[in-house]
């Protein structure tokens, strides 16, 4: 991919490089053919989940999430003093999204761009209705998310929702619930869990759903690409069954890390 | 039960009181109150003057990176990936591919960095490393060549803070070099008719390493205390900051200055590079494992 910014803030390279070429004889023969079931792992199963609380000790809480190939790191800082003249009555959720360089397949130029924004308001969107926002007034919390590494967009909202909540609950700022978010994907006629990268590539439409286990709602329902109504409310109730088994891991981790705080 | 549950939370609240007052006077004196343990010989975490937090290095746990390394010294917490890509080299330099070190700390690791640009600091520390490892020939860029004046590699060596507590050049620059290390580049080959360059996907060789530079950062606090590898609070604090980079057979690679210049003459700074030779030779000799 031809990127020709030069970036004063930074050591720069050439002036335009492109990712490595494959030879073609080498493609991989595991390419998946329609009827074939999922390579690895049952159709519902989602991938196994790391989740540590409090590690980045210089934020008020922090979260770190790896789904084998998915590694996410996120830090709140809050609340504190919004920086607008603008009297704000409810608290700010400000989120923000950085993915590494090196996260991507192909490599990611440092400047913020349209992806991270998307991803961010989605999470923020998952998050919103769970924060007591109303006890907060003229503050802002910031939640920094950093993908380190990426195996899947849907993926990463998903997991991305997980560590912020675990964050917020870390930060200690009061919550109506745990949010817990999962993803699922429509691959021929299956529906397939927490779909990873290539996954994602050969299924048809993924849908993303956050929601709160505790109280039985669900905050944010995300769903793109061409799937039938019935199968989406297939893969909303997958999701919501997931949710509550996430909800728990979140929990565990939340609990290991209390009598070190 | 209840008298003694009550007498216990009355010495706790005490002690959570005095603790309280003591986090009050740090952040309102933080000078002061670093004074306070100079004098008593030692500093607020517990080390004394000459201690170096634990350094854990992990490398290669980053599938889509080339080469990775996570590095953690104290709380500090670095990660490095190594992405490389193919790109005509310069005309004055046809034999020459590129080596590209950033470093980014971003607004996640610490509440004093802001969202957006890289701030002055991180492209201070950029600019460092890249010096130091243009300096110490980690990698030749020769080596990086892959048709003279046609196609060459570009080694992207980005590094995120993840938790500033201090310390980011040595951090940085020991994940850099152990990312590096444990790069594999594509077999490449050249080919004139099509003017492409194809990889292989099955052939992957290691990067050829020259030196493996570590750094030792050090503090120089009311222009005569040395304190090593300073946290994020002692760090405002400084007067000076001495970095010295050791090489893999121990010896001097460069030595860097930063801030009011140092007072006690070249004395202080014969000490930090013995303190730096002398913690190599303790704790840092085979800390990039085995070459």
């Amino acid at each position: 991919m031809a990127q020709s910014n030069f970036d004063r803030r930074r050591i720069n390279g050439p002036d335009e490089s492109y990712q490595p070429l494959f030879e073609s004889e080498d493609e991989r023969e595991t390419r998946w053919k329609a009827g074939e079931p999922r390579k690895g792992r049952a159709a519902r199963d989602i991938r196994p989940i790391f989740l540590k609380a409090g590690l980045i000790n210089q934020a008020n809480g922090s979260a770190y999430i790896e789904t084998e190939k998915t590694k996410i790191a996120c830090a709140v800082y809050g609340p504190r003093q919004s920086k607008t003249t603008v009297y704000n009555e409810k608290g700010r959720l400000n989120v923000e999204v950085k993915f590494a360089p090196f996260s991507c397949t192909r490599r990611r130029v440092p400047i913020r761009d349209a992806e991270d924004r998307s991803v961010a308001v989605q999470i923020q969107q998952a998050l919103i209705p769970a924060v007591r926002l109303e006890l907060l007034p003229k503050s802002t919390i910031d939640i920094f998310v950093t993908i380190i590494e990426n195996d899947g967009i849907e993926g990463c909202i998903a997991a991305g929702s997980v560590a912020a909540s675990v964050a917020l609950a870390d930060a200690g700022i009061e919550m109506l619930g745990l949010v817990a978010s999962s993803s699922a994907a429509v691959v021929g006629k299956e529906i397939w869990m927490d779909p990873t990268e290539e996954e994602g590539h050969i299924a048809s439409g993924s849908l993303v759903l956050a929601g709160m286990p505790a109280l039985g709602t669900i905050t944010s329902v995300w769903q793109s690409g061409a799937m039938a109504p019935d199968e989406a409310i297939k893969c909303m109730e997958a999701c919501q069954e997931c949710c509550a088994d996430v909800h728990s891991v979140m929990a565990q981790s939340l609990l290991e890390n209390a009598p070190n705080t | 039960m209840a008298a003694t549950s009550a007498s216990a939370s009355s010495s706790s609240n005490s002690a959570e009181q005095d603790a309280l007052k003591a986090l009050t006077f740090q952040r309102l004196h933080p000078k002061t109150y670093l004074e306070r343990f100079v004098a008593e010989d030692i500093r607020p975490d517990g080390r004394d003057f000459d201690e170096w937090r634990d350094v854990s290095l992990n490398v290669g746990s980053i599938s889509t990176a080339d080469g990775s390394a996570l590095v953690r010294l104290g709380s500090t917490t670095v990660v490095c990936g190594v992405k490389a890509e193919i790109a005509e080299p310069e005309l004055d330099r046809p034999q020459e591919g590129f080596l590209v070190p950033n470093l980014d700390l971003p607004a996640i690791c610490s509440p004093k960095f802001k969202p957006g640009p890289p701030t002055d600091e991180a492209q201070v520390l950029s600019d460092r490393l890249n010096d130091v490892l243009v300096s110490s020939c980690v990698v030749s860029t020769t080596s990086l060549c892959i048709e003279p004046g046609k196609a060459a590699w570009v080694l992207y060596v980005d590094a995120t803070c993840i938790n500033y507590d201090g310390n980011a050049f040595d951090a940085t620059l020991l994940a850099m070099v152990a990312a590096l290390k444990n790069t594999t580049l594509p077999k490449a080959t050249y080919n004139e008719e099509t003017k492409r360059t194809i990889c292989s996907r099955k052939i992957r060789e290691p990067l050829q390493i020259g030196r493996l530079p570590t750094s030792f950062s050090f503090g120089i606090f009311d222009g005569t205390h040395i304190l090593a590898d300073p946290t994020s609070f002692e760090e405002p604090l400084l007067d000076t900051t001495v970095s010295v980079v050791i090489d893999e057979s121990g010896g001097l690679t460069s030595v860097m200055q930063l801030g009011l210049g140092i007072i006690g003459g070249d004395d202080l700074l014969n000490k930090c590079i013995d303190a730096a030779k002398d913690c190599w030779r303790k704790t840092r000799k085979g800390v990039y494992g085995a070459s």
